[in-house]
């Protein structure tokens, strides 16, 4: 990670930072990138499978967030109001002629990408996991990602995607059992 | 966002969620981002700070509705005069600065219900960027007022999960933004911006 050039995430809280930067404070605004890059870089990697793609969503998302950070209340965490911001790019993508044209990992069924080999679950690596959730279809990787990495609850996640609880749950479910036959323990759990 | 937790989350229920809880939260990218981005924070005009008095958001989304429908149908009825245009700055905002209303848990709102919403942000978000950069500013703070007002109902809803009024008020929301959305949809090219 670079070094941050403006020291003040060190010495100052997140809140107040957030004050400033709302004021229009960019060394505030550089101070909260640095604390928060890692999650929304994170996030969008997840949810898209690509580098590329994943940077120039987290640069949209703070550029996203600058703009709007005047109007942000407090309702929620800073890093949840980035995260949602930052859901909503990945989907906008998505949905743009742009991301229809990019290199998909999985169909819509969550075909395509075949691991043979892949490990049984109790001797998956970080990576193999990893591998599994990025060969999901799109709406059951969104609720591993958002779920299952990053915690959100069911409401939250549902809320995010702009989906019904119980579709969030469904895919949630649809996730599981994909992962499961690839590593091969559908019939262990 | 106001965030109630569904029930308890145990992921040690499950070894698969189990994994994916223990993965690193935070992924760095291989070069620094900042550059571009501060790059770009100058050209990015920032939105009016809602401040003071929030009193019903419900009924301020309403009236901003209806300002942008009267905006739109002013725009069908007369062609603009570029000699006579406002000065006016207004934010370039894009399809992607578009975010649709957020219902909370206590909504009620019926999967069926936010399909049919997101199947109609899909068809908006294809005509937005193709609208007029004030009728654009209009319609970001429209959905930033609704927002607010779905908030604000749904916490109400949490201590009042009965309440007619407040169930009411909330599928008027919804309905509220549909109208939006549709207003932009069914324009027609004379509300487009010129090139």
């Amino acid at each position: 990670m670079p070094l941050v050039t403006n020291l003040a995430s060190d010495v100052e809280s997140g809140a107040e930072l957030v004050t400033r930067a709302s004021r229009g404070d960019e060394g505030a605004f550089e101070a909260l990138y640095r604390q928060h890059v890692g999650r929304v870089y994170g996030l969008c990697l997840r949810m898209t499978g690509q580098a590329e793609s994943a940077e120039d969503l987290t640069q949209d998302t703070f550029v996203s967030a600058w703009r709007s950070l005047p109007g942000y209340e407090g309702r929620s965490s800073f890093s949840t109001w980035l995260h949602r911001i930052a859901v909503n790019a990945v989907l906008a993508r998505r949905r743009s002629p742009q991301g229809r044209n990019e290199i998909s990992m999985t169909d819509d069924q969550g075909g395509q990408m075949d691991f043979e080999g892949e490990p049984a679950m109790d001797e998956a690596t970080p990576i193999d996991i990893e591998r599994a959730i990025a060969a999901l279809p799109p709406g059951a990787r969104d609720v591993v990602v958002l779920h299952g990495i990053y915690g959100y609850s069911h409401e939250e996640a549902a809320g995010m995607l702009g989906v019904a609880v119980g579709t969030c749950k469904a895919q949630l479910h649809r996730a599981r059992h994909l992962m499961r036959a690839r590593m091969g323990t559908e019939n262990a759990t | 966002m106001n965030t109630i937790p569904f029930g308890p989350r145990n992921p040690s229920e499950d070894p698969l969620l189990a994994k994916a809880a223990e993965l690193p939260k935070e992924v760095e990218p291989q070069r620094d981002l900042w550059p571009g981005i501060a790059a770009r924070l100058g050209e990015a005009p920032r939105r009016a700070e809602p401040r003071g008095s929030r009193w019903p958001m419900a009924l301020a989304a309403g009236v901003l509705v209806a300002s942008v429908s009267a905006l739109l149908t002013w725009s069908l009825v007369r062609a603009p005069d570029p000699a006579t245009q406002p000065q006016a700055v207004a934010t370039d905002y894009q399809a992607a600065d578009i975010v649709p209303v957020s219902y909370g848990p206590n909504s009620g709102l019926t999967a069926q219900e936010l399909v049919a919403r997101d199947e109609l942000v899909v068809r908006f978000r294809e005509k937005f960027t193709t609208l007029r950069p004030e009728t654009r500013d209009a319609i970001v703070k429209n959905l930033a007022i609704m927002q607010a007002a779905a908030d604000e109902i749904d916490a109400a809803l949490a201590k009042d999960p009965a309440s007619g009024m407040l169930k009411g008020m909330l599928v008027g929301t919804y309905k509220q933004e549909l109208q939006l959305y549709s207003t932009v949809v069914t324009s027609s090219d004379g509300t487009t911006r010129r090139t």
